[in-house]
Order: structure tokens, then sequence, then C-alpha cells
């Protein structure tokens, strides 16, 4: 029989970490008033999803299935497609990014994937407000403060999830996982 | 190719995607001016007739407010309505049962208000500045309390005497 290309304990790890996603947008809050900051949480999540489950693809599972729990729960500002659309992307750009990049447990590597991953979400809002017609934006520097916001923000949550994934290795974790297998 | 080259190539990649956007959206907003007004500036019609914008310039006159929004627990952080209009319009043209519009005229949504609520400080009629730089209209006010009431995309203010 040919091998599944993700295994069923795999998409579990995966369904666990975008539902994961989805509670730490709706509890976990910080003072930064600033866009993107959310990011901090999410980008680890979706890095160390990528770091459990090293495969093409893992982080678009997590954001796809996060952005349909998202979009079910009317969670954003802009509408279920926009939700959906924005957290998908997230998972896209990050596995994009690490087909460069590659290794998730590089601090430097996760801090960039993550980056980029969460800028694919800034351009999902950008090119989407550009398509319905938005008027553009109030403050001149608005977008730029926004793409910086999501481009840092990504960042420290790849920096997070990259240490994340070294302390689950010193853990023993992986072992276990392939003492499993 | 080696892992610095490959950081290295993320890193233009980023700054090629952010110098993109940012371009772009200096384009985007050279052509949507409309008349005199400065880009995404929200322009203020009195019973039909264009009499104000409300302008980045108008910022460095109003102070921020901010609240907790009852349904994610989000705090919006922004510009009062009331102290908006009071800015550009005269306290005579501005009485209980003055009805005032905020429309979003790219999502097709509006919010509809009498200037009594407006005024009252505890509905936390204002405006926040949203994620991609657009003004959005919140408040706490029973009417305009979730998402799906509030407007995104601010585009036009109509104010219209009783």
């Amino acid at each position: 029989m040919k091998e599944r290309y993700f295994s069923t304990f795999q998409l579990i790890l995966l369904a666990l970490f975008a539902a994961l996603v989805v509670v730490a947008k709706i509890a976990l809050r910080t003072p930064i008033q600033m866009p993107g900051h959310s990011g901090i949480f999410w980008m680890a999540i979706i890095i160390v999803g990528a770091g459990v489950v090293p495969k093409f693809g893992a982080a678009s599972i997590v954001g796809l299935t996060s952005g349909v729990l998202a979009g079910f729960l009317g969670m954003g500002d802009f509408g279920a497609l926009n939700t959906f659309l924005s957290y998908t992307a997230v998972g896209v750009g990050t596995d994009l990014a690490l087909l460069l990049l590659r290794d998730p447990e590089n601090v430097i590597a996760a801090a960039l994937s993550a980056s980029l991953g969460h800028t694919g979400k800034f351009l999902v809002k950008w090119v989407l407000s550009a398509m319905t017609g938005a008027p553009a934006g109030f403050v001149a520097l608005g977008l730029a403060r926004a793409l910086i916001g999501y481009v840092v923000f990504g960042a420290v949550g790849g920096l997070l999830g990259a240490l994340t994934l070294r302390g689950l290795r010193a853990a023993g974790f992986f072992a276990y996982l392939e003492e499993k297998r | 190719m080696d892992q610095n080259k490959r950081i290295l190539i993320g890193i233009v990649l980023l700054v090629v995607i952010g110098g993109a956007v940012l371009g772009l959206e200096v384009l985007r907003r050279q052509r949507v001016t409309e008349g005199d007004l400065e880009p995404g500036s929200i322009p203020i019609y009195v019973d039909g007739q264009f009499t104000a914008a409300f302008t980045p310039d108008d910022l460095d006159a109003l102070e921020q407010d901010s609240f907790k929004d009852a349904e994610e627990g989000k705090t919006q952080e922004g510009w009062m309505l009331r102290d908006v209009l009071s800015l550009h319009l005269s306290e005579e043209s501005l009485t209980p049962q003055t009805r005032i519009k905020v429309i979003s005229t790219s999502r097709d949504k509006l919010a509809e208000l009498t200037w009594a609520e407006v005024d009252n400080a505890e509905n936390m009629v204002l405006f926040d500045l949203s994620g991609r730089g657009t003004l959005k209209l919140v408040s706490q006010f029973d009417r305009l309390d979730v998402r799906e009431e509030w407007v995104q995309d601010t585009d036009r203010i109509e104010v219209t005497s009783p």
C-alpha cells in the first residue's frame, strides 16, 4: 500500500497546533497596540508545528485548518473570507520560506521564515483591501507601520518557536516521537 | 547553497516584498485622491453639501480614547467621532436630533446615529485605525458594539439636519 504523505498522528498534531493558533488568538492579549502583534503567539506555534512535523506542507495545513476554524468562529474585523485567506497565507508563506531556509530550529532561519510567513498574511489583507476598493490609508505611513509590525512580530514569534523546538529537543520530545514510530 | 546565502536571499525577499507593497500603495494613494483632499481623508457632507474633511492634520488637535470591545476583548483605540465633528462643524449645526451617517462605500456598510448618541461619551463612538491604515468606526453603544455592525474602511460622513 502506498504510504501517505502525512500520517494520521501527524495530521492530529497539526490539527492541535491549528486549534492552538485560534485559542492563542482569542485568549492571549498583549498591551502592544500595533498591527500584527498577535504574530508573536501564532508564528511561534506555526514554527513549532513545522518543526515537529518536518515536512513541506505542515505549516500550510496548520494555517488552512486554523483559517477554517477562525472563519467559522467569526474572528477578524473584515469577514470570514478575509480571515480564512489570511490565516492560510501565514501557513503557505511559512512553508515556502522554510523551503528556502530549511531548519526551523535555527533561530535566524526560523525568525526569517516566520517573518515571511506573517508578511503573507499582511499581503492577503492588503490585496483584498485594494481589490474591494477600500480607501487609501488614513495616515500616510500607516501601511508602512503595519508592515513593520508584521515583520518584527513575526520574527519574534519565529524566534520563540525556534527556542521552543530546541527546548523540546533538549527534553527528549523528538527522541520520544522517533521511539513511537 | 550554504545557510548564510539562504538567509541573505530571505532578507532580500522580505525587503523586495516590502518595497513593492509600499511603492504600489504610494501609486494607489495618488490615483484615489479626490479633488483637493489628502488621500485617505474622510469628507464630511452636511445636508448633501461638502463642508469639510477629517484629515491626518486634525490628529494633532484630537485626543485618543479607548475601550475594550465586549466581543473579543480587544482594545479599540482612536479618535472620538464627536471630537472630529466638533472640530469641523459649528455647535448650531449639531442638535441632539441631527442624524449622522458613517459610510464605507467599498464595503457597502453604514452606521446611522443621532448627535445625542455620538455625543454621549459612554457610547465611545470612535474611529480606530485598522491594521491596514484605514479608519473603522467602532463603539460600545448597543446598536454598534459588534464587528458586524462596525463600519470598516470608512470613507464618508454625512450629517443631516432634522
